[in-house]
C-alpha cells in the first residue's frame, strides 16, 4: 500500500457531485503472491446511470465492485461516492446496497425481515420500516411472500427478495454482481427488463457486473469492458459495440471478422481474405474487423459488378438459429468468413452447404481496432 | 433408493438387522433386569429403582456428576465455540495456510482422536505435577472439570464450524451491507444462524461428560465420586445388581431424553434455515 496515495483530501470540487455519482482513479487490489486483480482503474459514474461491468471470469470485475461495496479495501487510489471519499468509510456506512450473486437472503429470517434488515439496523422505528417494506414488497410483487422463509423461495423469487432488500434502503448506489446468473433463460429475459424498468423508476446509479455481454447490451446505459484488472474500453453500448477499440472488446461482445492488416495507401489494405477498401483512416492501424451481420451475400450470379470489396466464395456450414442463419463461407482468395443473415424471407434467401456466393464489405462498415 | 435392486435391499436389510440387534440387544438387557425379583420382591418391581433414590451415596453422585457436566458444558461451549469460530475464518480454503490453518485444526481435534487412556493419565500426571509445585489443582471435581472442558471442547468446536463453514460467506457481508457494524452483525446475524449449532453443542457436551468413565477415573479425587466411577466401583465391589442395572436404565434414558431434546430445539429450525443451492 501507498500511503502517500490514499492520504489525498477529497478536492473541494468533489463535494458539489451528485448524490449517486462515483469516481474511481488508480485503483489498485492486488491479492498476495498474484498479480493485480484490479490494475489502476480510472472509471467515472453519473448519478442515476446504469453502468455495466463486462468481462470473463477472473477479470476484476467483482474484485472492483466490492471494492465500491467496501469489503475490499484498494492497494491504491481513491474510491468518492456522491462527493464523498470512501477511503476510511466502513462498509455500513456507505450508502450503497448489494445484490449477491447468491442472494445471500439471511436464513433466519423471513422475508419482511429480510427486507427490513437493513432499515433495522439503521434505527428506523417498526411502523415506518412496515409501511417501506410493504411498499417495496408491493412493487416488486412479492408480498405473498412475506411471511416465508428463504428456503421456501424459487430462484426468482428470492432475486426479487435480495433486490427489495437493496432498494427499500434508498440507497445512492445499488451494486449487482451477476444477479441473474441462477436462473434460466426466460426468467432471466424478465427480470432484464423488470430491473431496469425499476432503476429508471427510482433514478437510482445501478453498477452491474456480469460475464453476459446479452445482458449487458440489454441492459446498460454505458458498459466498461473488463479484461486481466484493466477497463478495455468505456462507452455507451452502442459505440462499444460498434467501435471496438481492440481486439479483446470485438471478440467478447458478439461475433467479429479480425484480420492483421498491411496499407497499401490510398485507403487500401491487405489482408489475408484479399485488398480491402476501408473508409476510416488506417494510420498506424493494424488489425481491421467486421460484423457479420454487416456483410452482404448474394448468389454468385447477382454479385454486384464494379464494388469494391466483392469476393467469391462458397458456403461451408449454415447454422440456422431461428430469426437468423449464420454462415461461414470459404473465400476464393483463402480463408474463411463468418457471416450473418437474417431469415426475413425464407427459404429462398438462405443458402445451403456447398453454394457458390459472394460476400460484400462495405467499406464504412470495415472497423480498424488495436491489437 | 429405488435404483437399488431387491434382492440386494434384502440383502442390506438381513445385515443391518444383526447390527441393530447388537447395538440395542445390551441395553434392553440392562433395561430388562433392573426390573428383576429380588429378594423380598418376588416378580418385576421397580423395587431396585425405589432403593436407588434413597440411597444418599447414589444421590450424592448423581448431584456431582450434574454439576460436573454444566459446569464444564458451560465453559466447554464457550470455548468450543471461539474455536469453531477461528477455524472457520482461518480454514484453508479462506485462505489460512498451514500455520494459521491446519496446524490449529490438527492440534484442536487432536483430543478427540486421542485414546482417552492416554488421555487420562496425562492429565492425572499433569494435575499432581501442578499440586506437587503448587499446591493448586488438588485432585477432585475441578480437575476433573478442567480435563472434561478439554475434551468438550473440540467436539463442539467440530460442530460450530460445521455450521459455519456450511453458510455463505456472503451472509457476513451482506449484514455489513445493510448497515450493521460488527456487533450488531454478530447479535443479528452470527447468534441467531449457529444458534442450533450452539445448543446442539452443549446438549453433546453434557452427555459426554455425564457418560465419562476413563477420563474421570484418573482425575477424580476421594470426594469426588461421581456415576459412572460410582457404578464402576460398585461392580468391581458386589457385581451386577438391580441397583445398578436400574441406575444404567436411568441414564440410558436421560441420553435418549437429551438427544430428542436436541431433535425437538432444532428440527423446526434446523429445517427453515437451509437454503438449498439455487439450481
Amino acid at each position: 500500500m501507498m500511503p502517500g496515495a490514499v492520504m489525498m483530501p477529497a478536492g473541494p470540487e468533489k463535494v458539489t457531485a451528485a448524490r449517486g455519482a462515483i469516481s474511481l482513479s488508480h485503483i489498485t487490489r492486488i491479492f498476495a503472491g498474484s498479480i493485480p486483480a484490479v490494475d489502476h482503474i480510472d472509471l467515472e459514474i453519473q448519478a442515476g446511470e446504469f453502468f455495466t461491468l463486462l468481462g470473463p471470469s477472473g477479470c476484476g470485475k467483482t474484485t472492483l465492485l466490492r471494492m465500491i461495496a467496501g469489503f475490499e479495501t484498494p492497494d491504491e487510489g481513491r474510491i468518492v461516492i456522491s462527493g464523498r471519499e470512501m477511503q476510511d468509510v466502513p462498509a455500513h456506512q456507505r450508502a450503497v446496497n448489494t445484490v449477491f450473486q447468491s442472494y445471500a437472503l439471511f436464513p433466519h429470517l423471513n422475508v419482511e425481515q429480510n427486507i427490513g434488515f437493513g432499515l433495522r439496523m439503521r434505527g428506523v422505528r417498526k411502523p415506518e420500516r412496515k409501511k417501506r417494506v410493504d411498499a417495496m414488497m408491493e412493487l416488486l410483487q412479492i408480498g405473498p411472500f412475506a411471511a416465508r422463509n428463504a428456503g421456501q423461495l424459487s430462484g426468482g423469487q428470492r432475486q426479487r427478495v435480495a433486490l427489495a432488500r437493496a432498494l427499500v434502503n434508498e440507497p445512492e448506489v445499488v451494486l449487482l454482481d451477476e444477479p441473474l446468473s441462477a436462473l434460466d433463460a426466460k426468467l432471466r429475459a424478465e427480470l432484464q427488463i423488470e430491473l431496469l424498468r425499476m432503476q429508471k423508476r427510482l433514478g437510482m446509479t445501478f453498477i452491474f457486473v456480469t460475464h453476459d455481454q446479452h445482458e449487458a447490451l440489454v441492459m446498460s446505459d454505458r458498459i466498461g469492458v473488463m479484461s486481466n484488472g484493466r477497463l478495455q474500453q468505456v462507452g455507451p453500448v452502442l459505440d462499444v459495440y460498434e467501435k471496438p477499440r481492440n481486439v479483446f472488446v470485438a471478440e467478447f461482445l458478439g461475433l467479429s471478422n479480425i484480420w492483421a492488416i498491411e496499407p497499401l495507401g490510398g485507403g487500401m489494405a491487405a489482408a489475408p481474405i484479399g485488398v480491402l477498401k476501408i473508409a476510416a483512416v488506417i494510420g498506424v492501424a493494424r488489425m481491421a474487423m467486421i460484423r457479420p451481420e454487416k456483410i452482404w451475400i448474394y448468389n454468385d450470379t447477382h454479385a454486384p459488378q464494379g464494388r469494391e470489396n466483392v469476393f467469391p466464395g462458397t458456403v461451408r456450414e449454415a447454422i440456422y438459429m431461428g430469426a437468423s442463419t449464420q454462415y461461414r463461407i470459404e473465400l476464393g482468395g483463402g480463408g474463411f468468413i463468418l457471416a450473418l443473415d437474417t431469415n426475413n424471407q425464407a427459404a429462398e434467401r438462405s443458402w445451403r452447404p456447398g453454394e457458390a456466393v459472394a460476400v460484400e464489405l462495405k467499406p464504412e462498415n470495415i472497423m480498424l481496432v488495436e491489437a | 433408493m429405488n435404483a437399488v435392486p431387491r434382492r440386494i435391499r434384502r440383502v442390506l436389510a438381513g445385515i443391518s438387522l444383526p447390527v441393530y440387534l447388537l447395538l440395542y440387544a445390551p441395553l434392553s438387557v440392562i433395561a430388562i433386569f433392573s426390573f428383576a425379583p429380588s429378594l423380598g420382591h418376588p416378580g418385576p418391581n421397580l423395587a431396585a429403582y425405589g432403593m436407588l433414590l434413597n440411597d444418599p451415596e447414589v444421590l450424592a453422585a448423581l448431584r456431582r456428576s450434574l454439576t460436573l457436566a454444566i459446569g464444564s458444558a458451560v465453559l466447554g461451549t464457550m470455548l468450543g465455540t471461539l474455536m469453531g469460530f477461528g477455524l472457520s475464518r482461518f480454514r484453508p480454503a479462506k485462505g489460512g495456510g498451514f500455520w494459521v490453518g491446519t496446524l490449529p485444526s490438527l492440534i484442536i481435534y487432536l483430543p478427540i482422536i486421542m485414546p482417552s487412556l492416554v488421555f487420562g493419565i496425562s492429565e492425572l500426571i499433569f494435575f499432581n505435577f501442578v499440586h506437587e509445585y503448587t499446591g493448586l489443582l488438588s485432585a477432585g471435581l475441578l480437575t476433573m472439570g478442567i480435563a472434561h472442558v478439554t475434551f468438550q471442547a473440540p467436539y463442539v468446536a467440530l460442530v460450530v464450524y460445521a455450521r459455519l463453514a456450511g453458510l455463505d460467506p456472503n451472509l457476513f457481508e451482506a449484514s455489513q451491507d445493510l448497515y450493521a457494524n460488527a456487533v450488531k452483525s454478530f447479535v443479528f446475524l452470527t447468534i441467531p444462524v449457529v444458534r442450533p449449532a450452539l445448543i446442539g453443542g452443549f446438549l453433546l457436551a453434557i452427555t459426554l461428560s455425564i457418560d465419562d468413565f476413563t477420563i474421570s477415573f484418573f482425575t477424580a479425587g476421594p470426594g469426588s465420586v461421581t456415576l459412572p466411577i460410582y457404578i464402576y466401583s460398585a461392580i468391581a465391589r458386589k457385581g451386577s445388581s438391580p441397583e445398578i442395572n436400574a441406575l444404567g436404565s436411568l441414564m440410558i434414558a436421560t441420553v435418549i431424553g437429551v438427544a430428542l431434546l436436541y431433535y425437538f430445539v432444532t428440527r423446526h429450525r434446523e429445517r427453515s434455515t437451509r437454503i438449498p443451492a439455487v439450481a
